[in-house]
């Protein structure tokens, strides 16, 4: 491997022992592992309570534990882990801290105490999360949204004891974190990226992080305020949000608070957060998509330029959430045009994706099934997008299975199938062995067709005017008996895809012990991270010497080279 | 320890510390955005009765102002290598800034005496929340402050630590802006 000449020299501390190897590392490698391990056992549970949820609406009364409350329970929890604790954390804190040093060509992350610690303190608002389920009325049940006045008053679950305190304590210590580990991925980005390595020269997946830690840092302070109000209105009986409400014929000690304010709170985070979640995922689709279809990605520019245009709008198309809050037609407009602005960018990439694949070497391995899978999925949830964007369509849709069918779509299964695709293909990285490929083939086609299975009824049952959230159909004289067998049908392939995913966990463990040896670049991959002198990385990922950049990520077929790709590091005159 | 070798891109000639500060304000700004737009929007509903500005806040807006000053003479000391006005200059700028901090707990006395408590009046609510938020994020910068006046007073002949003192530097007068904001905010409201 070329080196570059004339360093300063800099020291690097090797651990000294297994607590500080292995627990309190401060090693970006051993966090990131830490991040994906605590956000995937965290995941399993939110899959846990959906599969409560299903059984509720697929087989109504079977399971006498789950009662009108616990439901609600399990709708909320369900939603706040899969998006905050599960997605943002893999992709920012597992996928963030592997990578990023690693494709940039640096030793560690800028800080990594201040890494370290963003871990544990993401860690402690996990076990906050999780304390909620054993305090007497248990967690929250206000819905992910976790809107005022419901969300903190007596009736709803968890509203009059610990459980919203502990959910909107648990959110915030979560802030806490993202900011430690953001700020350290935004200056480890723009500060320690090897010599050549210019920004227009960095993987897009790298482009994607750091453009959504932007977003996270820029939009989880609306969340923070939002939540530390509510603790106000909550504990302190202070009217921020709550207006005047009577109970019984009572008059509450509340009054002149507006909810929407709260609204306008959470979504001005909560829309932000869509893309904090998806831009990691469009990274991952961009690195894979061009490795395993060995052809340089298309459009490298414009795909930058489409993910800043994205990152900016993704900010003014917030109320798009709020169309039946009351507000006004006009804001309603402008929040509709933006929203359908933002699909210009987002339809480069897609575009640009589908160009890589024209005319490509294409390699049907697992990460690439799931790169196909994702185009598609992420094709059909944004195309509903459309739908729910505009006010006029909004608006009857609104609050009906067609909308957890959109979003299950775009920001559950599209990001899902992103991340396993990332997983299969950086696991050999990690290990240095391969993922079993059958195990994941089979993994695979369950949960790309099971998805399918399950979501796509959802458009149809909200067609109906289903609305989504209520715990029973039994009352409800306009939905017909056909609603309540498609919705066994769905609990029943929910049911196969959930066993599905231990497939996915059998072969990671299997694989570590038994797994085909990887070598250090098996999928032949141009990026830094597969050019390191020991596979796995060592600490301090370089040994003596940092590597040089020479050329950009996607050298694949250059014409002239033997090789059908080129790394980074590989200057023209040593191309054979 | 190992000696390793460094050569790293950077952005606009900025050190790490600069990056990690910089957004770290940035981040702070958006926070007190958010708190700002939230009172305004507040504001317009009909129970929104004003507090009076405790006086105390003048004399902390002054205390704020020395602190920033000390600090910014700090900040001159580093680049002239001067350890002795490095150390006078952290000195008056830790003492106002916790001199400011003190003086905004009896504030809310002030307040709190005469009847204005933190449920009664949504602008009560407010007002505590945004002092008691601003006075953290100082809080959070005395912390900082120890840390690097510590390590001054210890190996002042070895390590006068200009980027240290320059970035908290910048931070303090930072906080005196979002201050000065805060409070013209609270006074023409």
């Amino acid at each position: 491997m070329e080196q570059g000449a004339n360093y300063e020299g800099q020291p690097i501390h090797e651990p000294t022992g297994w607590w500080s190897r292995y627990v309190f590392s401060q090693d970006h490698k051993i966090i990131a592992l830490q991040y994906i391990s605590v956000a995937l056992a965290i995941g399993l549970t939110g899959m846990f309570l959906s599969l409560m949820m299903r059984m509720q609406l697929g087989f109504p009364g079977l399971f006498e534990s789950i009662d009108a409350g616990s439901y609600y329970q399990d709708v909320t929890m369900h939603g706040m882990i899969m998006v905050i604790y599960l997605l943002t954390a893999l992709f920012l804190g597992g996928f963030g801290n592997y990578l990023i040093p690693l494709m940039l060509g640096s030793r560690d992350m800028a800080f990594p105490f201040v890494n370290m610690l963003s871990f544990w303190v993401y860690f402690l608002s996990v076990i906050i999360l999780v304390s909620s389920f054993f305090v007497e009325s248990g967690p929250t049940g206000a819905g992910w949204t976790l809107y005022p006045p419901q969300s903190i008053l007596e009736g709803t679950p968890g509203g009059d004891g610990a459980g919203i305190i502990l959910m909107l304590a648990s959110l915030a210590v979560f802030i806490i974190a993202f900011t430690m580990g953001g700020l350290n991925y935004i200056t480890t980005v723009l500060q320690s990226r090897a010599k050549g390595m210019t920004l227009m020269r960095m993987p897009l997946i790298i482009w994607c992080i750091f453009l959504a830690t932007f977003l996270g840092l820029l939009a989880f302070p609306a969340l923070l305020v939002g939540a530390i109000m509510l603790i106000f209105d909550r504990v302190l009986e202070t009217s921020f949000f709550m207006p005047e409400i009577f109970k019984g014929g009572e008059v509450l000690d509340y009054g002149g608070g507006s909810p929407v304010l709260f609204q306008h709170l959470f979504w001005f985070f909560g829309h932000p957060e869509v893309y904090i979640i998806a831009l990691p995922a469009f990274g991952i689709i961009s690195e894979l998509i061009s490795c395993h279809a060995r052809k340089n990605i298309f459009g490298y520019n414009m795909m930058v330029w489409a993910l800043i245009a994205i990152a900016g709008i993704a900010f003014i198309v917030w109320a798009h959430h709020m169309y039946v809050a009351g507000m006004n037609p006009y804001l309603g407009f402008f929040f509709a045009t933006t929203t359908l602005i933002i699909a210009i960018p987002t339809a480069i990439k897609v575009y640009n994706w589908v160009i890589t694949l024209w005319d490509a070497n294409i390699k049907m391995t697992v990460p690439m099934l799931y790169c196909l899978a994702f185009l598609i999925t992420f094709l059909i949830g944004g195309l509903t997008g459309l739908f729910l964007g505009n006010v006029a369509v909004d608006v009857p849709l609104s609050d009906t299975y067609f909308v957890v069918g959109h979003f299950h779509m775009v920001m559950a299964v599209s990001p899902v199938l992103a991340l396993y695709g990332g997983l299969y293909h950086w696991y050999p990285s990690v290990t240095g062995r391969m993922l079993d490929d059958t195990l994941g083939q089979i993994h695979f086609w369950i949960t790309f067709v099971g998805t399918y299975l399950i979501y796509f009824p959802m458009h149809y049952i909200g067609f109906l005017g289903v609305p989504r959230r209520y715990y029973s159909n039994d009352q409800y004289d306009f939905i017909p008996q056909s609603v309540n067998d498609l919705n066994q049908f769905i609990t029943i392939c929910a049911l196969i895809v959930g066993a599905a995913q231990f497939i996915l966990l059998y072969n990671f463990v299997v694989s570590l012990y038994k797994g085909k040896e990887a070598g250090p670049n098996p999928w032949g991959a141009c990026t830094l991270e597969w050019q390191a002198l020991e596979s796995p990385p060592g600490h301090g990922n370089w040994g003596e010497k940092l590597p040089v950049v020479y050329r950009w990520p996607y050298d694949y077929g250059l014409p002239g080279a033997t090789a059908d790709f080129v790394p980074q590091n590989v200057p023209d005159e040593q191309i054979t | 320890m190992t000696n390793i070798t460094n050569n790293e891109e950077r952005f606009m000639g900025l050190t790490h510390g600069q990056v990690f500060v910089y957004t770290l304000m940035t981040v702070i700004s958006i926070l007190f955005l958010f708190i700002t737009n939230a009172y305004l929007f507040r504001m317009n509903f009909e129970d929104w009765n004003p507090v009076p500005i405790p006086s105390m806040l003048w004399v902390n807006t002054g205390s704020l102002v020395l602190a920033s000053v000390g600090m910014a003479w700090a900040k001159s000391g580093a680049k002239r290598s001067s350890v002795q006005t490095i150390k006078v200059g952290l000195i008056i700028g830790g003492l106002f800034a916790v001199t400011f901090v003190t003086g905004q707990t009896l504030a809310w006395q002030e307040l709190t005496s005469s009847g204005y408590f933190l449920t009664i009046n949504p602008a009560n609510t407010f007002f505590y929340l945004i002092t008691a938020l601003h006075a953290m994020h100082v809080i959070g910068g005395v912390a900082a402050w120890f840390y690097v006046t510590l390590k001054t007073f210890k190996r002042d002949q070895l390590i006068l630590q200009p980027e240290s003192i320059g970035l908290l530097g910048s931070y303090w007068h930072y906080m005196l802006l979002v201050w000065v904001l805060l409070f013209m905010l609270l006074l023409t409201t």
